[in-house]
C-alpha cells in the first residue's frame, strides 16, 4: 500500500467518523423504549406529579400519592412538590395549583407559605 | 508531426481508499455512539415508558381524571402513552391486568380499577373488569318510622243502676314501631375477587356472613342473566365447604347480576370472560371465576 493510499484512507475514516458522530448522536440517536418513570422528560415529570396530586384531591389517600410519587426517583419528593408548587404559582399554572398545594399541605408538618394559603383556604362567603 | 502527450500524473488521492475509510469511519462512529457512549437517557416520553411504569402514568391519569372529569385532557394524556393504538381500550386492558394479577388486595386498588373503569367504559370500550367494582350507591339510614296509633275508647254499657262516678283516664297515645323486613342490619358487599382456576371453571361461588362473621345457611341467592333470566338457589347447601357457602356455574361470555335479599349495595356485576393461567409451565384457557361475600352490616 502507498503512502498515497495510506493517506486517502486516513482522510475517509475521519470524514466517515464525523459522519458517524453526527448521524449517532443527532439523526438517530438511541431510542430507548424501557425507560422509568425517573427518566421522564421533566414537563411530563411535572405533569405526573400534577396527575397525582389530582388523584390525592380525589381520594384524600396520602400513602396512595407518595407510593406513586416514589418512582420518579426524587431525593426529597417533599422539597420536590414544594418547590414544584411554588414555581407553578409564579407561573400562574391556576388550574394545577390547587391540588399541589394540597398534597404539599398534606405532606408538610409545617404551615403553609401565604402564597400558597391562598390556594389552600376556601373562601369564605362574603357578606351582605 | 507527433505531439507527445505527458502521462498524467497521480492527483495524490485513492478514491477507492477514501470510501472505504468513510465506511469505516461511520461504522467506528455508529459502535461508538449507540453502544460506547450513547445519548444519555433523559426526556423520555410517555410511550417510551416501560410497562410498570406505563401502568403508573395511565393510573394516575385515571385517577386526574376522577377529579377534574376533563375527558379531552385525559385523552391527549393517554395518546401520549400509547400513540399507535386505541387508548381506551388501552385502559380497559391495564384494569383487567390488574384484576388478574389480583392487584385488588385493598381499598386503595379497588378505587383505582373503578377509576380506571370510569375512564375507559364511557368511552364505548371493555374489558375484563367491568362491573367488578361498582361504587357502592350512597347508603340511606332510614330508621323505623314509629307510628302514632290511638287506642279506641270503649263506651260503656248502660246499666240500670246508676254506677259510681270512675275518674276516667284520657286516651293513651302508643308508640308501636313499624317492623322492618331484617331488623338485625342489611348486607353489603365485603369481597369480589376473580380468579382463574380450570378445575373450578367459570363458577361464582358465594359466601355469606353474618355481622359476627358466621356463616349464614339457607339465604336465598338470586342470580339474573340476560335481562329477564334468573335463578334462585340457597347458601348452606354443600356442608362441606361451609353453611355460608352457595355456588352458580355461568356459561362463558354472559354477565351476571348476583344479588341477596336485604342487599344496602348494588347487586355486583361479574362476567364469564375467558382468562388464561399457567400449570405446570403449560398455559391453559378457560373461564374466569368470581368469589362473592356477603357481609352483614353491624349496627
Amino acid at each position: 500500500m502507498t503512502r498515497r493510499h495510506v493517506g486517502s484512507l486516513l482522510i475517509g475514516v475521519i470524514m466517515g467518523l464525523a459522519a458517524g458522530v453526527f448521524l449517532g448522536w443527532q439523526q438517530f440517536p438511541v431510542e430507548y423504549t424501557n425507560s422509568s418513570l425517573s427518566a421522564l422528560a421533566p414537563h411530563y415529570q411535572e405533569e405526573y406529579t400534577v396527575m397525582v396530586a389530582e388523584g390525592y384531591q380525589y381520594d384524600q389517600d396520602l400513602d396512595g400519592a407518595l407510593s406513586r410519587l416514589q418512582p420518579l426517583g426524587m431525593e426529597n419528593i417533599f422539597r420536590y412538590i414544594r418547590e414544584l408548587t411554588e414555581r407553578y404559582i409564579s407561573q400562574s399554572n391556576v388550574p394545577a395549583i390547587p391540588p399541589l398545594v394540597a398534597l404539599a399541605d398534606a405532606l408538610s408538618s409545617e404551615p403553609l407559605p401565604p402564597a400558597m394559603e391562598i390556594y389552600h383556604s376556601t373562601p369564605s362567603p362574603s357578606s351582605p | 508531426m507527433t505531439r507527445h502527450i505527458p502521462e498524467r500524473a497521480g492527483s495524490g488521492v485513492s478514491w477507492a481508499a477514501i470510501l472505504i475509510g468513510i465506511a469505516l469511519g461511520i461504522g467506528i462512529g455508529l459502535l461508538y455512539t449507540w453502544e460506547i457512549d450513547p445519548v444519555i437517557e433523559e426526556n423520555t416520553a410517555p410511550w417510551q415508558l416501560n410497562e410498570t411504569a406505563r401502568e403508573h402514568y395511565v393510573v394516575a391519569i385515571a385517577l386526574s381524571y376522577a377529579q377534574n372529569q376533563d375527558v379531552g385532557l385525559a385523552f391527549d394524556r393517554l395518546r401520549a402513552v400509547s400513540p399507535d393504538r386505541d387508548v381506551w381500550n388501552m385502559v380497559a386492558d391495564i384494569a383487567c391486568e390488574r384484576v388478574k394479577t389480583v392487584q385488588t388486595n385493598n381499598n386503595r386498588d379497588i378505587r383505582v380499577i373503578r377509576a380506571l373503569e370510569q375512564l375507559y367504559r364511557p368511552q364505548g370500550a371493555s374489558g375484563c373488569a367491568d362491573g367488578l367494582f361498582p361504587t357502592p350507591a350512597p347508603m340511606a339510614f332510614n330508621p323505623p318510622t314509629p307510628t302514632l296509633t290511638r287506642t279506641p275508647t270503649v263506651t260503656p254499657a248502660a246499666s240500670k243502676t246508676p254506677s259510681p262516678a270512675f275518674p276516667t283516664s284520657p286516651p293513651q297515645q302508643v308508640f308501636v314501631p313499624t317492623p322492618t323486613p331484617r331488623p338485625s342490619g342489611g348486607y353489603i358487599l365485603g369481597r369480589l375477587r376473580s380468579f382463574c382456576d380450570p378445575d373450578f371453571d367459570g363458577i361464582i361461588a358465594v359466601r355469606v356472613y353474618d355481622r359476627l362473621g358466621q356463616g349464614v345457611p339457607g339465604m336465598p341467592v338470586t342470580v339474573t342473566w340476560g335481562g329477564s333470566l334468573s335463578d334462585t338457589f340457597y347458601t348452606g347447601l354443600k356442608p362441606e365447604i361451609g353453611p355460608e357457602y352457595a355456588d352458580f356455574e355461568m356459561e362463558p361470555g354472559r354477565s351476571y347480576s348476583v344479588a341477596i335479599p336485604g342487599l344496602s349495595s348494588d347487586a355486583p356485576t361479574v362476567e364469564a370472560s375467558a382468562c388464561e393461567t399457567t400449570i405446570n409451565g403449560q398455559d391453559v384457557t378457560g373461564t374466569t371465576s368470581y368469589r362473592i361475600d356477603f357481609q352483614q352490616q353491624t349496627q
